[in-house]
């Protein structure tokens, strides 16, 4: 049955309660829902994600973007292919230039119109080759970028550069 | 056989571990579909409200947290009914109020004063108002005004919906029906789990501990929901 704890026992299990309050809620519960972080252990665990994380890119959000230049690497294992895209809206220019160590990688640049559910894309170039530069304008809103395959038995790093009005989504394997 | 400490400290992990889970899986309370579900339906739809509102209660943790404080030391079913109840008037007055007339309180503070409920009740349980205010405030009394802010905790989350007035009447009883179907199936279980534990020898050994656990998840709830009220 209920009973009255002794004062000093009271004060231990009440002090208790708010301390172990305090550290769950300033190391997990706040990164995790505020993005607020103060010992850093949110961010250790990738709590603050959850927090900072926004809906899938939207490209009506991507007409806002400003000109940008992105130099990124993207690493294609051996015997596999990769894909590095971006979403970018219509009638949107992007210049590019990437080139490998050398090896050449089949590659197939093209773009998938946005809410597209058909599996349809629109190819802008299919080669194989070690190096390319050049520039293409959208001919929709949607996710555009390249597709490189590494045929050879080392991975094969490719080094891209891009400028334009894009929001970079990535790799996709 | 483990020590009584490591038992203590296995249990408190459990818990600890179980509310951060519950924490990220509910936080948002009603769901996406859900929300899309009352912004396209208009006109009385009193099976879904019946079932969003069951739904919430079953997976609201704060008002959970409140009940098994306020069932904890209560063993007669005649207690157990009698609280209940008081704390079932309490939120159905308001939440039936509050959406009806529109009274628009700040969920984040609201939220914030159910978390300081489940403080105070696992204050209570573990004697504290009688140790420090020499009584204990009447605690039949305090299940029904927590429970009034319990209710607006309700109706602020049926209000962020601005649902259509259509058919507000009938589909806000659905959704108070369903919240006690719900509350009903969640006690069963809790009466039940705390039943079978006060057979035991640990419940007297716990009870400090599950309590002083209780107070934790209060504050906890309180912080969380001052720092967003604060930041937002």
């Amino acid at each position: 049955m209920q009973h009255t704890l002794p004062s000093k026992t009271l004060l231990k299990s009440t002090i208790i309660a708010i301390v172990l309050a305090g550290i769950v809620l300033v190391s997990f519960i706040l990164p995790a829902e505020y993005n607020i972080d103060p010992t850093g252990v949110g961010a250790k665990l990738g709590l603050t994600a959850l927090a900072t994380a926004t809906p899938a890119v939207s490209i009506d959000t991507v007409t806002k973007q400003e000109q940008s230049t992105d130099i990124i690497e993207v690493i294609v294992p051996a015997g596999r292919g990769v894909e590095y895209k971006f979403a970018i809206a219509k009638f949107k220019k992007m210049t590019y230039s990437w080139k490998t160590n050398g090896e050449s990688l089949f590659f197939d640049l093209h773009g998938e119109p946005e809410g597209d559910t058909t599996g349809y894309y629109e190819s802008y170039a299919i080669a194989t080759l070690a190096k390319m530069e050049g520039s293409y304008t959208t001919p929709f809103a949607g996710v555009h970028g390249w597709y490189w395959k590494n045929t050879s038995n080392n991975p094969v790093v490719v080094q891209l550069t891009v400028s334009g009005e894009y929001q970079v989504m990535g790799l996709k394997q | 056989m483990l020590s009584s400490s490591h038992r203590a400290i296995i249990l408190l992990f459990t818990v600890v571990i179980s509310c951060l889970f519950s924490f990220e899986v509910l936080a948002h309370g009603v769901d996406e579909k859900t929300r899309y579900f009352l912004q396209n339906n208009t006109g009385v739809q009193f099976f879904p409200f019946i079932y969003i509102g069951a739904k919430h209660m079953v997976t609201g943790y704060d008002h959970l947290l409140f009940l098994a404080g306020v069932i904890f030391f209560l063993y007669k079913s005649r207690d157990i009914l009698l609280y209940v109840s008081m704390f079932t008037l309490g939120h159905s007055v308001t939440l039936l109020l509050g959406v009806w007339q529109d009274i628009q309180v700040n969920a984040y503070l609201i939220d914030a004063i159910i978390g300081l409920s489940v403080v105070y009740k696992g204050f209570d349980n573990l004697g504290g108002f009688q140790r420090t205010l020499g009584f204990s405030p009447n605690p039949k009394a305090a299940v029904l005004i927590f429970g009034l802010f319990h209710g607006f905790g309700l109706a602020t989350k049926l209000q962020e919906f601005q649902l259509p007035q259509e058919g507000i009447v009938a589909n806000l009883i659905a959704f108070n029906l369903g919240v006690e179907l719900g509350q009903f199936a969640a006690l069963t279980v809790i009466v039940l789990a705390i039943s079978f534990w006060r057979k035991h020898h640990t419940f007297t050994l716990f009870s400090t501990t599950s309590n002083t656990l209780l107070m934790s998840a209060g504050f906890m709830l309180i912080g969380f929901q001052l720092t967003g009220y604060f930041t937002n």
